[in-house]
């Protein structure tokens, strides 16, 4: 029998980047080549992190604007979505100066509150807002409409391809 | 019994881990990258356990376990899978009994894991068989679910684990026997104030199927196609969980939410294929176009109307309540994306959601759809707790009122 250890299991086979599904309030690190994805943003938004310097890149799935407002993993949340994808980073070697963001996602779809804002533009808002207070600039964006997106982060180049169900993908 | 929502989540969760804990140990034998996609705790009828494993075949091992808790568990591969996974183990693959105690050596592994993780949760022992190796179609890969007499339906937990990079899926089904759970369940109940009594659960779950009928009912009325209520279940499963219940290819329907007692959101779903034959059938003449045009898209706007409605008064006349909805919007987009905007509004008041699932088919044309709502958790406890067991044989919505 053949027994691998953790480590090989991270090695991509036949040359193809290994590819890595972030769930929703889910996140992903890699310092390689592997390709992150995630599927099925409503008005959830994708936070795709990139450091220029060390090549690390990172993608967070957050469903509701803020932490205190709410129960759950610190990924489930906008605000601190973003901090702990940061922090997570900076524990593989990237440094702040060098990381930009790139958003995708926050779609005002299906949203039938009548007062104030939708939930989609609020977790846009927020991700903004963290992301100014931590000197991150965004550097690439597709947000709101009323439609779903799919994002696929090519930690290769920082690329940032966003599909949706009836457009074509475009790369941020 | 009762069962709090406290103790649901705690049981989700517990089974969430130990898929968890199964699937590293597979990744670890073998190399394979999969992950938990879902777990979710499904109270449904016996007779319907497994019905979406319909139309494929498995192989995997069972495990009988006894102790604080007792019942069957299966882990069941995608036959498809079966190579791959053998080839990883034993160099050069294998067939025939080579393959099946590979499978089998593996499932003891993954399986061991799951077990244990319960019972150090629990601070119980736990014992279970050796695992047996099985083969079959569909449903047939599970155990017969446990049998009680004045209970026909059961608790199931259900993680799917996904192959990353394949389209192939594992399952771990486990299906414990009635009273050890409702013991344990009670005893990790941390308060009275958010129990529901399970009977009722029981009572929702049968007033929905009778809602699904009167939906497909309507949808028989329309298209003057023979449509079937198929399974109807009742599940729990941490909010972030909701949107992947629903798959990711596009679908098309109609959302709403619902007012009253309780609230929440309801959503009506068909494939793009089963959209445009049902569509179809109900245009007076061939559309114009290719695809779903604009046509197709009106006859499901009306259809998913009529089918909401069906199914909402079939709640609303158990409940003795009034439940309305606002009008139909439509929809045609990913699965996922759909469910997703929904979750995220329930889930600003809770952590965790009821998902009350039903499908409909017809062997006539390739036709599917799915009604899944996403009840305000509080509100349908308050409702539950209203209900009087006795008035569940009175939801049949009168079609006079429909129409």
């Amino acid at each position: 029998m053949k027994v691998y250890d953790g480590s090989e299991t991270e090695q991509s086979a036949g040359g193809k980047p290994e590819r890595k599904k972030v769930g929703i309030a889910e996140y992903e690190v890699t310092t390689g080549d592997a390709v992150l994805t995630t599927s099925g943003l409503g008005s959830c938004i994708g936070v795709a992190l990139y450091d220029t310097e060390s090549g690390a890149a990172g993608l967070v799935h957050v469903m509701l604007p803020r932490y205190d407002e709410g129960e759950g993993a610190r990924a489930k949340f906008a605000d601190t979505g973003v901090e702990v994808l940061l922090d997570e980073l900076e524990k593989v070697g990237a440094s702040r100066r060098s990381i930009e963001a790139k958003i995708a996602g926050g779609s005002d779809m299906l949203d039938f509150s009548e007062n104030g804002s939708s939930i989609g533009s609020r977790n846009a808002d927020t991700v903004r807002e963290t992301l100014e207070e931590y000197g991150i600039p965004i550097i690439g964006e597709d947000i709101g409409g009323d439609h779903g997106r799919s994002l696929r982060l090519e930690s290769a180049t920082g690329d940032l391809v966003v599909k949706s169900a009836s457009q074509d993908s475009a790369t941020l | 019994m009762k069962v709090d929502i406290q103790s649901l989540g705690t049981f989700n969760q517990l089974a969430h881990e130990g898929a968890k804990q199964a699937t590293q140990a597979l990744s670890q034998m073998t190399g394979i990258d999969a992950v938990v996609d879902v777990t979710k705790i499904t109270l449904l009828n016996r007779e319907d356990v497994g019905e979406d494993l319909a139309g494929q075949d498995f192989v995997g091992v069972q495990f009988d376990f006894q102790g604080a808790l007792e019942g069957d568990t299966v882990l069941a591969f995608e036959a498809d899978s079966v190579g791959p996974i053998t080839e990883a183990l034993i160099p050069g693959g294998a067939d025939g009994e080579m393959a099946k105690s590979g499978v089998k050596e593996i499932g003891n592994i993954m399986m061991s894991g799951f077990i244990d993780g319960w019972a150090d949760y629990l601070e119980a022992t736990i014992d279970h068989s050796p695992p047996t190796y099985v083969e079959a179609d569909g449903a047939d890969i599970l155990p017969e679910a446990p049998a009680l007499d004045d209970q026909p339906q059961v608790f199931v937990f259900k993680s799917q684990i996904e192959w990353v990079g394949e389209s192939v899926n594992f399952y771990i089904y486990m299906l414990p026997e009635y009273d050890p759970l409702a013991d344990l369940m009670t005893e990790h109940a941390e308060s009275e104030s958010d129990a529901i009594p399970i009977d009722k659960l029981g009572v929702f779950n049968e007033m929905t199927t009778n809602g699904t009928e009167q939906a497909a009912e309507n949808v028989e009325m329309m298209t003057g196609i023979p449509t079937e209520a198929e399974v109807t279940q009742i599940s729990f499963a941490p909010i972030e969980d909701v949107p992947k219940q629903v798959g990711n290819d596009t679908y098309v329907g109609t959302v709403v939410e619902f007012t009253g007692a309780p609230s929440g959101y309801l959503m009506v779903l068909f494939d793009e294929t089963s959209a445009q034959n049902v569509a179809e059938a109900l245009m007076p003449s061939e559309p114009e176009g290719e695809g779903l045009t604009d046509e197709h898209k009106a006859a499901i706007e009306e259809l998913g109307n009529i089918m909401t409605s069906g199914f909402v008064d079939g709640w609303a006349n158990v409940l003795q309540t009034s439940v309305d909805h606002t009008p139909p919007r439509l929809v045609h987009d990913m699965g996922q994306a759909i469910v997703d905007p929904l979750a995220a509004q329930v889930g600003q008041h809770q952590e965790h959601s009821f998902i009350i699932e039903s499908e409909m088919r017809t062997d006539e044309i390739e036709f599917s759809s799915e009604i899944h709502a996403l009840p305000n958790e509080r509100e349908l406890r308050q409702a539950l707790d209203d209900l009087e067991v006795d008035r569940a044989d009175e939801t049949d919505a009168d079609i006079e009122q429909i129409f």
